[in-house]
């Protein structure tokens, strides 16, 4: 168990090192405070802490109050066994207790701006995203055909109300809630494994050892069961205690939808899942997270306050997190976290590259610092084409990879980045960026070069040969060659207008529709969608594949296709040709029994979209703005700033705090 | 009178009836539901709803029957229970909603409205007696000013100039350290600071418009024969200003309260959004652009009531105020 801790520590610190290495040679402008401090501490060799070596542990002094006032528990009886406690690496130094972390929100639906940076799941990745390290649960066996998997929790660890966490709450989890769909989600396919045989998925079973040990049992390999756990179920366990009284399986359906009308929901389905999924912003409900809820969520200040029972310390025994509370204010205009970070409102928060040059103006006057985390997207301006579109010509030219490379070569992307991104982007092809699972070599160079002769040529070849009085192209049946592109933000206009430029001068009629996100949704819903801007976003096909692979509904470049397969072959489209292998590959992986077997498939996926670009993307990825204010400590410098790891919580907030 | 008014009074409720069917008609025609909504929020942030969930999700909110029947329902639980129905976006219900915007709106929405007529009345009043004056320039350069700006420009000029000198831009109505504190003195200083922007943007408007009405008005009633005579009978300058003219000048304003009414139970909405206020107005949009249909369809049937009752109540106003039109009522 040590010795890999070890080997697994000084992987990371590699890992750490090379990613910042990476990170200086982007020639990106960072901020010059504090640079030289955070180089430096990212070089000191990390210190492996044993928990039970620390002899004395310290908290809040709001919370020594409460101890002497003897309304809870001292710190050691809140805190999980010694050498169970989690030690959490601090990024800078040490940090004091007080303060708050302020952030911007849309309000009470807008729960995963809460809801991720203080997510507490059982196995959280680690700083390059590699591979997944403990959180909630102390450690893992797992045997040799990876179809057992022995999760150890912490013994002592509580709940945010001081009822002990054990493997109980995992299984009641699993048993009367995920297996029962009691919150609007089926169980998630990381729990199921693929017969290489037959291709049929079969559920693990979730059994339990001890009180502090339970065991996944798969019938077939499934060797990237954790960090599947970790992306699509996060938090495999839930309060059982507080569950018992609310699910209509222990209560009774009368009780329950009694309960529900209690707390104002219509009905008891919508409770269930407010409570089950959404759990974070109930104040009723115990969590694990480093702050809990406090009030109600739909007021203008939604405060999170100290856990007093988390069981995360840093390595001189203070019980985290340093900031009493995690606060989030309520804006109407995406426009007011800008002006409530310029005037000092908000401690924390994430922009787009776009803000880049105003943040940057004001970072001295608004004592701030912005920091560049990179972004795990294939492009920052991305051209899709639906590749299941209704329109019979229309399908048949964007399923031709020439037409597609005639509109990738039409576009002169220098012109694009400068515009778009303020040059912080490169003019490259929509590509895996470097550093991540499934990069290859040359895919950001193809078809990126500026040549509209051969666009010209390409789009002749393919028989587009006629043009109207107006330079149009004609399709045989003497209609115009014309691609709708329809989105649902303003912001991309500036890119759309170059766009709509470039493609006419080739010939090709662009129309530029904005709609709002109902209807942009409803019509990616209904294949009504010729062309859009979403940007593809990808950590590791094996681990999330909707994006590159089309298995479900949603993706505006194969959404048709995904039906197909999410329906089980009644609605949509059957997919053939290349995008049929990309899900033969996908089936195959799903099957492997080993990790690096699965890694073979999931780089055929790769390949396979290196090769026919369905994806177009005429500026390299721009990395997400986290700004910070200069008081508040130990943000990291960067993180990689994914959906998959939990955006701003993956710089860990818990150990950031408010230095005077 | 009684007569009239109890008539009114019955002829609103088809009124009613029609304007909520036509709101809950319109409300549902855009494409897409709350569902396909939800489902573009949910991606924003992060998270994927697969075909299933969503049929799912509609099938629980009665979303996939035929509008008209879930109009029927919503009546029905209307009419029998009072329940005008579940927010979608809020997840409680409607009334829940309304009944934490509705103190803010209040306050904002009054204190504008005083502003706007202890500002545009006597500004109007001088500005016809002082016809062609210096002073009436100022104010009539003042008011075209004021109608020709939009309020959220306005709003965006002042956040500006707050930002600069004191380096908050006074988002919202309260600050951080108030926000969640229980009443008391510092926070309602605090309000009153932050209400100073609101006020002069949402204020402004109407008081330009406000100022042109009276002094229009005013200038037609200032030379009439009544107040002639008055003069001539030695009455005082004021005495006549105020008895005769200045009434008669009133009566476009009053006769106008019947939006003033819905008015102050929404509050604005572009100003209110751009200046971030915890009011109606952006509640109401947001559940428009969202297919929030019951926390709308309340929403737009209770502006309905407002209307129809606001043009109730400035027509008896108009009554009492203007001899002329109270025989009218009491001949027919």
């Amino acid at each position: 168990m040590k010795k890999r801790l070890i080997v697994f520590l000084s992987l990371v610190l590699l890992l750490s090192f090379l990613t910042a290495c990476m990170g200086s040679s982007e020639g990106l402008a960072t901020s010059e405070t504090g640079d030289e401090q955070e180089t430096e501490a990212e070089k000191e060799p990390v210190e492996e802490v044993d928990p039970s070596s620390i002899s004395s542990y310290n908290e809040a002094p709001e919370l020594k109050e409460l101890v002497e006032s003897g309304k809870i528990p001292s710190v050691e009886e809140r805190l999980p066994v010694a050498e169970d406690v989690m030690v959490e690496e601090v990024y800078e130094e040490t940090g004091v207790y007080g303060g708050n972390i302020t952030i911007p929100w849309k309000g009470a639906d807008d729960e995963w701006t809460v809801g991720k940076p203080t997510e507490e799941p059982l196995f959280r990745f680690n700083e390059d995203g590699s591979r997944v390290e403990p959180n909630v649960a102390k450690g893992y066996d797992v045997n040799d055909d990876a179809t057992e998997f022995t999760i150890y929790l912490r013994e002592g660890m509580k709940w945010s109300d001081g009822v002990p966490f054990t493997a109980d709450d995992v299984l009641f989890y699993w048993e009367h809630m995920l297996t029962k769909e009691t919150f609007g989600k089926s169980v998630y396919d990381a729990y199921f494994s693929v017969d290489p045989e037959t291709g049929e998925r079969h559920m693990a079973e979730v059994t339990k050892v001890d009180d502090y040990t339970f065991k996944v049992t798969h019938k077939f390999s499934s060797p990237d069961f954790l960090k599947r756990v970790a992306i699509d179920n996060k938090w495999f366990f839930a309060p059982a205690h507080f569950h018992k009284t609310i699910l209509p399986e222990f209560v009774g359906e009368e009780k329950a939808s009694e309960i529900a009308t209690e707390w104002g929901f219509a009905d008891v389905k919508s409770f269930l899942k407010a409570t089950g999924y959404y759990y974070w912003t109930n104040v009723e409900i115990p969590t694990l997270r480093a702050w809990v809820a406090s009030n109600d969520p739909h007021s203008e200040e939604f405060v999170m306050k100290r856990n007093p029972y988390y069981w995360k310390v840093d390595k001189e025994g203070n019980q985290l997190p340093y900031v009493n509370n995690f606060i989030a204010k309520k804006i109407q205009d995406p426009s007011h976290a800008m002006l409530g970070m310029l005037g000092g409102d908000f401690n924390l928060g994430k922009f787009l590259v776009q803000d880049f040059t105003v943040l940057k103006e004001n970072e001295q006057k608004a004592d701030f610092r912005v920091l560049l985390w990179p972004s795990v997207n294939f492009t920052s301006a991305a051209i899709v084409l639906n590749q299941g579109v209704e329109d019979n010509n229309l399908r048949s030219l964007v399923q031709n990879i020439k037409f597609r490379e005639a509109l990738s070569v039409a576009v002169d992307r220098h012109e694009v980045t400068e515009i778009v991104t303020n040059g912080i982007g490169e003019p490259i092809q929509a590509s895996v960026p470097e550093g991540l699972v499934g990069h290859q070599e040359g895919w950001k160079d193809q078809w990126a070069e500026f040549n509209p002769d051969r666009a010209n040529q390409l789009l002749d070849e393919i028989g587009l040969t006629e043009k109207n009085s107006n330079g149009f192209r004609l399709y045989e049946d003497g209609s115009v060659v014309t691609l709708t592109i329809t989105d649902q933000n303003q912001a991309s206009a500036e890119f759309l207008e170059l766009v709509k430029n470039y493609y006419e001068n080739v010939g090709v009629k662009v129309n530029i529709k904005f709609v709002d996100p109902g209807t942009y949704s409803d019509q990616l819903y209904n294949n009504q969608l010729q062309a859009t801007t979403a940007i593809p976003s990808v950590v590791n096909v094996a681990l999330r594949p909707d994006v590159l692979v089309p298995l479900r509904l949603g993706q505006p470049w194969q959404g048709d296709f995904g039906l197909y397969r999410e329906s089980n072959g009644e609605e949509g489209t059957k997919p053939e040709g290349e995008i049929a292998k990309l899900v033969e590959n996908w089936d195959k992986l799903r099957a492997a029994s080993t990790e690096e077997k699965a890694m073979e498939y999931a780089n055929e996926i790769y390949k396979l979209h290196h090769k026919n670009q369905w994806l177009l993307g005429y500026a390299g990825p721009t990395p997400s703005l986290v700004v910070a204010a200069n008081s508040l400590r130990n943000v990291p410098e960067e993180r990689f700033f994914a959906d998959e790891f939990r955006e701003i919580g993956h710089g860990h907030p818990a150990q950031f705090f408010i230095k005077e | 009178m009684l007569k009239y008014i109890l008539r009114r009074i019955i002829l609103v409720i088809p009124v009613l009836i029609l304007v909520s069917v036509i709101v809950f008609f319109i409300i549902q025609l855009p494409p897409g539901d709350y569902v396909t909504h939800f489902a573009a929020e949910m991606a924003a942030q992060g998270e994927t709803l697969t075909q299933e969930e969503m049929d799912e999700l509609r099938a629980t909110l009665n979303l996939d029957r035929h509008w008209f029947v879930q109009y029927l329902f919503w009546m029905k639980d209307i009419l029998l229970h009072f329940d005008f129905g579940h927010s979608f976006n809020y997840d409680e219900p409607v009334t829940a909603v309304i009944d934490r915007y509705m103190a803010l709106t209040l306050i904002v929405s009054f204190i504008t409205m005083a502003f706007t007529y202890l500002v545009a009345i006597p500004i109007g009043i001088y500005s016809a007696v002082k016809h062609y004056s210096i002073g009436d320039y100022i104010a009539s350069t003042i008011g075209f000013l004021g109608m020709a700006t939009p309020n959220f420009l306005l709003a965006i000029i002042l956040m500006y100039f707050s930002y600069v000198n004191f380096g908050d831009p006074l988002l919202g109505l309260f600050s951080s350290e108030y926000e969640n504190a229980a009443w008391s003195w510092g926070k309602v200083w605090d309000l009153a600071k932050h209400m100073v922007i609101p006020i002069i943007v949402i204020g402004t408007a109407s008081t330009a418009g406000l100022i042109r009405i009276m002094r229009g008005q005013l200038l037609d009633e200032i030379n009439k024969p009544n107040v002639v005579t008055a003069r001539s009978k030695g009455l005082s300058e004021s005495r006549i200003l105020f008895k005769y003219p200045t009434r008669a000048a009133l009566n476009p304003i009053v006769s106008t309260f019947g939006w003033t009414l819905s008015n102050i139970f929404t509050g604005s909405t572009i100003t209110a959004i751009v200046l971030n206020l915890p009011i109606q107005g952006p509640v109401m949009y947001n559940a428009l652009l969202g297919q929030d249909m019951y926390l709308a369809g309340t929403w737009l049937l209770f502006m309905a009531i407002l209307t129809v009752l606001g043009t109730l109540i400035s027509d008896i106003l108009l009554a009492w105020l203007d001899p002329k039109i109270r025989t009218e009522i009491k001949g027919g």
